[in-house]
């Protein structure tokens, strides 16, 4: 009888085993209605932003921001209620943030295609919901104003980082790190230093396979001075006065 | 031959789940025969000393991974290894299913915290109430723990174990890149806290 019971649990262990040939997905186990991996950075055939699914319904959706305040509270209490993350950047400050940015990394985490185990369980359906919810939630994101404190590095090699960013980055994230909505470039600008910091360095490792194997190309050459230095540059450019909030404002929606 | 075990192994597995209410009766014998009632407390909610967990109504699902961790090495702080992991190795799997469905079915756990209490606070910006839910009593998922009326002295050992990366087994990583947002005297206004929660 023993036996049997260990060949049960072998079986179990070798299922468990397959399931995370590509990512540690450990932290997902007992997770329901999970969708189907894409392939990642790595992969043969890889393509960045080619993974469709869900993420093409969310953005084809009409968004209700005010369903997508509901959905937002579940975010809240990390993202905090006013989308300014947090300033050490252990969450990233979503405010201002473009809508198809949000619906394809929330697709991507939900899918596992952005390894995020802190983040996974809040972009499972049972607690977001499905693309509608996802486009609502984008929608009222883009709205909120931005922390207008972003956290920033020491400050010290500023014009080295202001070089670097235009030689390098302007292409795709914009004059000044303003991103493309259409082509789901995300807003750097007013980011906080430390975010920047980590995501890029999981960029230039292999690490955030939902990456775009054109920046990791563009990144590989970079020095830690670069990187110190251009991601300084980046998290103190002001966004446009419109979309940044003033200080200590906080968000009456969840007051 | 493999085939034939695996065969076999998938119908005793079948056959397992049909008998679910018998392996839950199992589950109470298991808690004393195996001698976790010396440690954990009959009741499964008054352990012998502070620093040990209670573990009427915990998640289910959350107390058959640990227990598996435990015997499989995985989880290797505290009482783990020295105390914890000879008594699993002579608990099988299916022994631990049926454990932990038996302590998980002596909850629900259930409860309020005191709204004034420093550490509720605490509990709420320091990002706790994401993943434990409203005082500590409704984790997101089954694999997540509650923490609601905790033994003080286990949430700020495990709390502070996965902090220092020494409880590195399972969803942990999950709350260890959270962890650097608490001191020490944080986490003990926390764990005061949710202990509390009645």
């Amino acid at each position: 009888m023993k036996t049997i019971f260990k060949v049960v649990a072998l079986t179990l262990v070798a299922t468990a085993a397959i399931g995370t040939a590509t990512i540690d997905r450990s932290w997902a186990a007992g997770a329901k209605d999970k969708p189907a991996q894409g392939k990642l950075l790595g992969d043969k055939d890889y393509q960045w932003n080619a993974n469709g699914g869900e993420k093409d319904e969310a953005e084809h959706l009409k968004p209700d921001p005010v369903n997508g305040r509901d959905v937002y509270e579940v975010c809240a209490a990390c993202h905090l209620p006013e989308g300014w993350g947090q300033t050490d950047g252990t969450f990233p400050q979503l405010a201002g943030q473009h809508p198809k940015v949000i619906i394809k990394q929330l697709a991507d985490i939900r899918a596992l295609n952005r390894d995020n185990p802190t983040m996974y369980p809040f972009a499972l359906p049972d607690q977001i919901g499905g693309p509608q919810a996802i486009a609502d939630v984008a929608a009222y994101i883009q709205k909120l104003k931005m922390n207008p404190e972003p956290g920033v590095g020491d400050g010290k090699d500023l014009e080295h980082g202001k070089k670097l960013y235009k030689d390098n980055c302007v292409r795709c994230h914009g004059e000044h790190g303003e991103g493309n909505n259409d082509k789901y470039y995300p807003r750097l600008e007013g980011q906080h230093y430390n975010y920047l910091i980590r995501q890029y360095q999981w960029i230039k490792e292999g690490k955030r396979r939902n990456a775009n194997p054109d920046m990791v190309q563009q990144i590989k050459t970079f020095t830690d001075r670069d990187t110190k230095a251009v991601l300084d540059y980046v998290s103190r450019i002001k966004p446009p006065a419109n979309l940044i909030g003033t200080k200590g404002w906080q968000n009456p929606d969840f007051q | 031959m493999i085939v034939k075990k695996i065969t076999l192994a998938a119908l005793v597995l079948t056959g397992g789940m049909a008998a679910a209410p018998a392996l839950a009766a199992d589950g109470k014998a298991l808690f004393a025969d195996k001698g976790c009632t010396a440690c954990h407390g009959e009741d499964a909610k008054t352990p012998l000393e502070p620093g040990y967990p209670r573990l009427a109504g915990q998640n289910a699902d959350y107390m058959f991974n640990q227990m598996k961790d435990i015997k499989a090495g995985a989880r290797a702080n505290g009482l783990s290894v020295d105390t914890m992991k000879p008594i699993l190795e002579d608990v099988t799997e299916p022994e631990m299913r049926a454990l932990a469905d038996y302590l998980g079915g002596l909850g629900p756990i259930v409860g309020k915290g005191d709204p004034a209490h420093a550490g509720r606070k605490l509990y709420m910006t320091k990002t706790c109430v994401a993943c434990h839910g409203k005082d500590g009593a409704k984790p997101i998922m089954k694999t997540y723990p509650y923490l609601a009326g905790q033994d003080a002295a286990y949430l700020t050992r495990q709390a502070t174990d996965i902090k220092t990366s020494t409880r590195k087994n399972g969803g942990t990583n999950t709350m260890q890149p959270v962890m650097h947002l608490v001191s020490d005297a944080e986490l003990a206004a926390i764990s005061e806290f949710l202990a509390n929660v009645k």
